[in-house]
């Protein structure tokens, strides 16, 4: 009896290997490219564009968008799973390598390059950038005379608002002391980071630079002359599955998108509340990426 | 998998336990925020479960605040009610929320626990001329005390593990741990926060299962509770 089920359970096992053995082989060229994107609408639009490119190319694409957030794709994409992803050097650098110093946008892209797993490669970046930056509000920053974050050593009882990761990070406030000399306090403010600036209860946030609040609200984004920040650029992550012709048709949607291109587009996603297809269309369109 | 040498190092490490964000100021947090939670909707909630056991009115009420009381979508309801206040008033959005979760147990248990009083009992009292507030006072009250007592042991149950998402609207609590441990990763503090989030809400059952068993015990009737 026992030996029966176990002849059944092998017999099984061979004949879905066989069948999945098949599936994978039978058709190699069709295999779409499958395109997948955090659930975060900044990205999905580029993930949209890089959809469209490939499509208006002939390539035939399975869009896996709003898959959440790193941790939970990125096993996905390292079992093969996903062949195309838009993601950001600085924050994808330190997913893998969490105590990497690199910050200048060239140390991080080639310190990114070396960190990913095999079977996976960095194309070119884009110079359009979504990293973590510190904002004040228009009135604090010009009672304090505030253009650079060495500007804040002198202020005292500064609250420092963010996400709650934000009180480990190399760039939170122990970074603060040790590179600007700047004390702050730390607030998990969490998802209501820009909200509590506004209403006073912080006086420092970290917004994401690409983020539409900032032109909207008229915070003051601090510069970093130091380099506290790693510079997190746009850049797409591909398998080995994605072939030469693909790749060169994203390098130039990467190329062409500026830093300001990319607020826009999320200025577009916000206020016009228009769909992630529509907004890609327009920008490759205006670009001349698409006809 | 659970490491449980790194788990033992998160314990020990001092840094864990003090300063802003250290286990010992969300541990109290957390209980502040669920003690006033309660405390908060026990005000509405007693006085109405109360009311329709006594006066039979709004049974159905009751029914169906059970059933509603599992649609409410509590992260749906914190964001709005932050959004509607404003930040400077997320501390009363939360207990606002969690106080609106707590409500349905709370009254419930007043209800169930004043319905559940043989008629005969009322009559008695009623006979011997007792005012309407006297029996309410002092035979209603005190013989549903332990289904009251039970209510507040739902409702603690029910708050003590939502307070969990105020971490997401920038208040602490043990919540903190765990979504400031998933976004670095590290599942030490994870685990950590989520066996002490586990042994406070047992301990809290288990304390007000032993009072709702004392309170029957002296009365002489059953509950639904087994002795140990």
């Amino acid at each position: 009896m026992k030996l029966k089920r176990v002849t059944a359970i092998a017999l099984s096992a061979g004949l879905m290997l066989g069948v999945a053995g098949c599936a994978s082989t039978a058709t190699p060229s069709a295999d779409p490219i499958v395109i997948g994107s955090q659930a975060y609408y900044s990205n999905e639009i580029i993930a949209e564009a890089y959809a469209q490119v490939l499509e208006d190319a002939g390539f035939s694409v399975e869009r896996q968008f709003s898959l959440g957030q790193r941790d939970v794709y990125m096993p996905a994409i390292e079992a093969g799973e996903i062949d195309l992803f838009p993601e950001y050097t600085g924050n994808l650098l330190q997913y893998f390598v969490p105590e990497a110093t690199e910050t200048t946008a060239a140390d991080v892209y080639a310190a990114l390059s070396a960190a990913l797993p095999a079977g996976l490669s960095a194309l070119a970046m884009s110079p359009a950038t979504d990293q973590d930056s510190y904002n004040v509000t228009e009135e604090f920053a010009t009672a304090n005379k505030l253009t650079s974050i060495a500007d804040l050593a002198t202020l005292k009882d500064l609250k420092l608002g963010g996400a709650p990761e934000l009180a480990e990070r190399p760039y939170g406030p122990k970074g603060l002391l040790e590179k600007y000399g700047v004390t702050v306090t730390f607030e998990a403010t969490g998802d209501t980071t820009v909200d509590s600036l506004v209403a006073g209860q912080v006086s420092l946030a970290n917004v994401y630079s690409a983020d539409p609040r900032i032109s909207q609200l008229k915070l003051v984004t601090l510069s970093d002359p130091l380099g506290l920040f790693l510079a997190s650029n746009v850049v797409p992550i591909a398998s080995d599955s994605v072939t030469a012709d693909a790749r060169a048709l994203i390098d130039a949607v990467s190329a062409a998108m500026t830093p300001a291109d990319l607020v826009a587009l999320n200025v577009r996603s916000v206020e016009e509340k228009l769909s992630a297809s529509v907004i890609a269309r327009d920008w490759l369109v205006s670009k001349g990426l698409l006809k | 998998m659970l490491d449980v040498g790194a788990l033992g190092a998160w314990f020990s490490d001092a840094a864990n336990w003090t300063g802003r964000y250290g286990l010992v100021n969300l541990l109290g947090e957390h209980l502040w925020l669920t003690f006033v939670s309660i405390a908060l909707a026990s005000l509405i909630a007693v006085p109405l479960g109360l009311f329709i056991g006594h006066t039979g009115r709004g049974e159905v009420f009751v029914i169906g605040l059970g059933s509603l009381s599992r649609a409410i979508p509590t992260m749906g309801l914190l964001f709005a009610l932050v959004l509607l206040l404003g930040v400077e008033f997320r501390e009363l959005s939360v207990v606002l929320a969690l106080a609106v979760i707590a409500l349905p147990p709370l009254i419930a248990g007043a209800y169930s626990g004043v319905a559940s009083i043989p008629p005969s009992i009322r009559d008695s009292a009623t006979a011997q001329g007792m005012t309407a507030w006297q029996l309410v006072r002092h035979v209603e009250l005190p013989l549903a005390s332990p289904s009251i007592i039970g209510g507040f042991r739902i409702a603690f149950i029910q708050v003590v593990s939502t307070v969990v998402l105020a971490p997401l609207v920038g208040l602490g609590g043990l919540g903190f741990g765990i979504i400031q441990g998933l976004a670095l990763r590290n599942f030490a503090q994870v685990t950590a926060s989520s066996l002490v989030i586990i042994a406070l809400t047992i301990t809290g059952e288990l304390l007000l299962g032993y009072w709702q068993r004392r309170a029957a015990d002296r009365l002489g009737i059953p509950t639904n509770l087994e002795k140990p």
